[in-house]
């Protein structure tokens, strides 16, 4: 990242903040502050004067309007993330992440008119991304996509580093019994009246031959085009494990302290990036087989799952459909059966009912004796391979490399 | 119920700046009494409402409106709940600010005209300061004091036990769980231990022995429980880089990850805190994301989050340790209680 002062990264110029500004509505009359949903009375007068520094200088805000509405935005942001984080996801409603979106655009928008480093105001965006709720007709995409070619370049990466890399322990032997069958390009038909329908997986191949990301996704691409963004990273070897946790960081330090270092493990694990990060949704494409479904495609959510050598998956089930597309790197899967289920001592506790409290590699056979009862399949999944997890099929999931996976959720 | 009043001190974010209004800086500044001084304080996030020799007084940006006729408040930013001799009232937050205290009431109750315990604690139940506005309460609680949290209630029995029900997620019920739960359940852990204070901040708890020892709880995510927090020592590493010209992120940061430091982000079961020199402690009040205590000794004592000078240091920084606040030693002001509304810590000090 370049050091304040200098010139690259730096918006001192009025030819960004042009830019930038032409990103909203001409006059503040274009910018009512629709909310979708209720918020309480206090905040609006923050919304309005925030606008009104927006609107009130003829050209770029000057110094003091810009202190002035960083001022404002934290105040909405810090508010607002008090809302969101005051029951569960679900129910925290659209108005404060909305209010927390503007929060955010505000805030990046004074970061840009005091001329200070873009990397902090691109923060701001991903933030309001990633927690917020579009407003402004998706601004923040827009000001991140303005903004993000303003930004210097990342430094290439350590060559010398890349070779210190973890070994992983080998996967259980696979026995023939247990293999998931493997199949390339089968028809629509063929797929749905042997797989989807009787509920059971397959390794598809070939499918992704001609998907971009195969030849174009590379750790060193990821740097290039997302190294600044900002994504949540799962800190911790496993989500049961009480020393696990969830960080907000930028992909390039994701990148330099969890892939490159390997102190800990670190895992970009179920992100909708391609959200976040639209230029990359060019890279994949949705498997053809997703249109068998019942679902809109819209309604596909599609996770990036990316990370070093020893990122494990405990044993759980999803509700929906997936298709597991593997860009680059090898996973050990291991798949039971829903009819399994009672085999597999699902947690007792509301949040982690759909985990089982086994592991898989190391199973406590005097705790949890009847495991051994549960039938599986299991496969090494290779690059260019997608995988077919049935819904509510319990899936383990150990990366033995560096990896990247594509899931796409369906119904 | 009449409480010594006295001269008070406001640490934090100000009515003018929830106002959008430039605002008096963090403090600390001064609450405008008359002669017989503020006995008692009941702070929201955009006002404030202090009881005053002439009676209760709602105070906003650039305006101060007379509650005459009412004993205590219970505020919130949707609504303002008073009790008063007839009984308890809430009004929404405009027509409290707008001074339309004689237009109807979005609820009401009458109540006894002798209250036997403080607000939220209401005959039968308490108050909240939204809607369903009166929750019933168990009768086994046998409530004496009760506060509210932003998802959850802490309630202290006249036997000083303490009971917590409501939203758990982030361990501020206490019972070693990331669960919520319904109904009033005995925090075990401090079953042996009376109590005879306790305190709500939005996702943390706290509660003082009757030997002054603090027990705190929950959530420390900005280090309201003064345990090491990851985020605080992030900002500090990241600080460090820029003030020693390091713009690589990365060196602090791994060495952070390599001290294999024992972070803790929510506490699911109560700890004590020891303070420095081993300080008893008289009082305790919690705001969103931060603590405050008063000692036996008079002395103030803050941490957690700090963004709008709420803990009293004269900056903006956040801490995951209990710190004196200086300020008020140096100024020989011996403080005597301590309110914390959401973002701001309110003290009563004796003047020298």
């Amino acid at each position: 990242m370049a050091a304040t002062g200098s010139a690259e990264g730096v918006s001192g110029s009025s030819a960004l903040w042009a830019e930038v500004r032409a990103l909203l509505p001409r006059a503040e009359e274009g910018l009512p502050l629709a909310l979708s949903g209720e918020v309480e009375d206090c905040v609006l007068p923050l919304l309005r004067r925030a606008r009104a520094l927006l609107y009130g200088a003829a050209g770029r805000p000057g110094a003091a309007a810009a202190a002035a509405l960083e001022r404002l935005s934290d105040i909405l942001r810090d508010y607002s993330w008090e809302k969101l984080n005051a029951g569960p996801w679900r129910e925290v409603g659209k108005g404060w992440r909305q209010v927390y979106a503007y929060g955010c655009l505000f805030g990046a928008l004074a970061e840009v008119a005091a001329g200070r480093s873009l990397a902090r105001a691109v923060r701001l965006c991903d933030l309001g991304l990633l927690m917020g709720a579009a407003v402004l007709d998706n601004a923040l995409a827009r000001l991140v996509r303005a903004l993000q070619p303003h930004l210097p370049r990342a430094a290439p990466r350590d060559r010398a580093r890349a070779q210190r890399v973890r070994l992983q322990p080998p996967p259980p032997a696979l026995r023939p019994q247990e293999v998931i069958p493997h199949l390339h390009c089968p028809s629509l038909e063929h797929f749905r009246d042997n797989y989807l329908v009787p509920q059971r997986p397959v390794v598809l191949e070939g499918i992704m031959d001609h998907w971009p990301c195969m030849k174009k996704w590379s750790v060193d691409y990821f740097c290039q085009v997302a190294g600044c963004r900002t994504v949540p990273v799962e800190l911790g070897a496993r989500y049961t494990d009480e020393e696990w946790s969830q960080q907000l960081m930028t992909v390039s330090d994701f990148i330099s302290q969890y892939i490159m270092a390997e102190n800990n493990v670190g895992y970009l694990a179920q992100h909708q990036l391609f959200d976040q990060i639209p230029e990359l949704k060019e890279d994949i494409s949705i498997p053809d087989y997703c249109c068998l479904g019942e679902g809109e495609e819209d309604d596909i959510t599609i996770n990036a799952w990316f990370g070093p050598g020893g990122t494990i998956s405990p044993l759980h089930q999803d509700p929906q459909q997936n298709f597991l597309a593997q860009v680059f790197g090898r996973k050990y899967i291991r798949l039971y059966s829903p009819q399994d289920s009672e085999n597999l001592y699902p947690h007792e506790s509301q949040i982690l009912h759909n985990t089982s409290q086994v592991d898989v590699e190391d199973p406590d056979l005097v705790k949890f004796p009847n495991f051994t009862k549960a039938e599986f399949q299991s496969c090494i999944l290779m690059p260019g391979q997608i995988l077919f997890i049935p819904v509510k099929y319990w899936h383990y999931v150990r990366s033995l490399e560096l990896s990247f996976s594509v899931s796409f959720w369906w119904s | 119920m009449a409480a010594p009043a006295g001269a008070w001190l406001v640490f934090g974010f100000s009515p003018e700046e929830a106002a959008g209004e430039p605002g008096p800086g963090p403090g600390p500044w001064r609450l405008e009494a008359g002669p017989e001084g503020i006995s008692r304080v009941w702070p929201a996030w955009s006002y404030v409402v202090v009881e005053t020799g002439a009676g209760l007084e709602l105070r906003s940006a650039g305006q101060r409106r007379r509650l005459p006729g009412w004993a205590e408040a219970l505020p919130s930013e949707t609504h303002l709940v008073l009790r008063g001799p007839a009984g308890a009232r809430a009004w929404r937050r405009e027509a409290a600010l707008s001074g339309a205290l004689r237009d109807e009431p979005a609820w009401s109750r009458d109540l006894p005209a002798e209250p036997r315990q403080p607000l939220p604690l209401l005959p039968g139940g308490f108050a909240t300061p939204r809607p369903p506005f009166f929750t019933a309460l168990p009768a086994r609680v046998r409530a004496q004091r009760l506060v509210l949290g932003t998802e959850h209630a802490v309630a202290l029995s006249t036997a000083g036990e303490v009971f917590t029900w409501g939203g758990g997620r982030h361990g501020q019920l206490g019972h070693g769980l990331l669960e919520s739960g319904l109904q009033p359940r005995l925090v075990e852990a401090l079953a042996g231990v009376p109590m005879r204070a306790v305190a709500a901040g939005g996702w943390h708890s706290a509660s003082v022995s009757e030997a002054g020892d603090l027990y705190v709880w929950g959530w420390n995510e900005s280090g309201q429980l003064a345990l090491p927090s990851k985020a605080l020592a992030q900002e500090r590493a990241q600080a460090e880089d820029s003030s020693t010209g390091n713009t690589k992120l990365t060196p602090c940061q791994e060495q952070l990850a390599a001290e294999g430091t024992a972070f803790i982000s929510i506490q699911a079961f109560p700890a004590l805190l020891d303070l420095p020199q081993d300080l008893e402690v008289s009082v305790v009040s919690c705001g969103s994301r931060h603590t405050a205590v008063v000692t036996r000794g008079g002395e103030l004592y803050t941490w957690g989050w700090g963004k709008y000078g709420q803990l009293g240091h004269g900056n903006n920084v956040s801490s995951d340790q209990a710190r004196r606040v200086e300020h008020l030693v140096a100024e020989g002001l011996r403080v005597e209680d301590v309110v914390c509304g959401p973002w701001t810590t309110y003290v009563r000090v004796q003047e020298p």
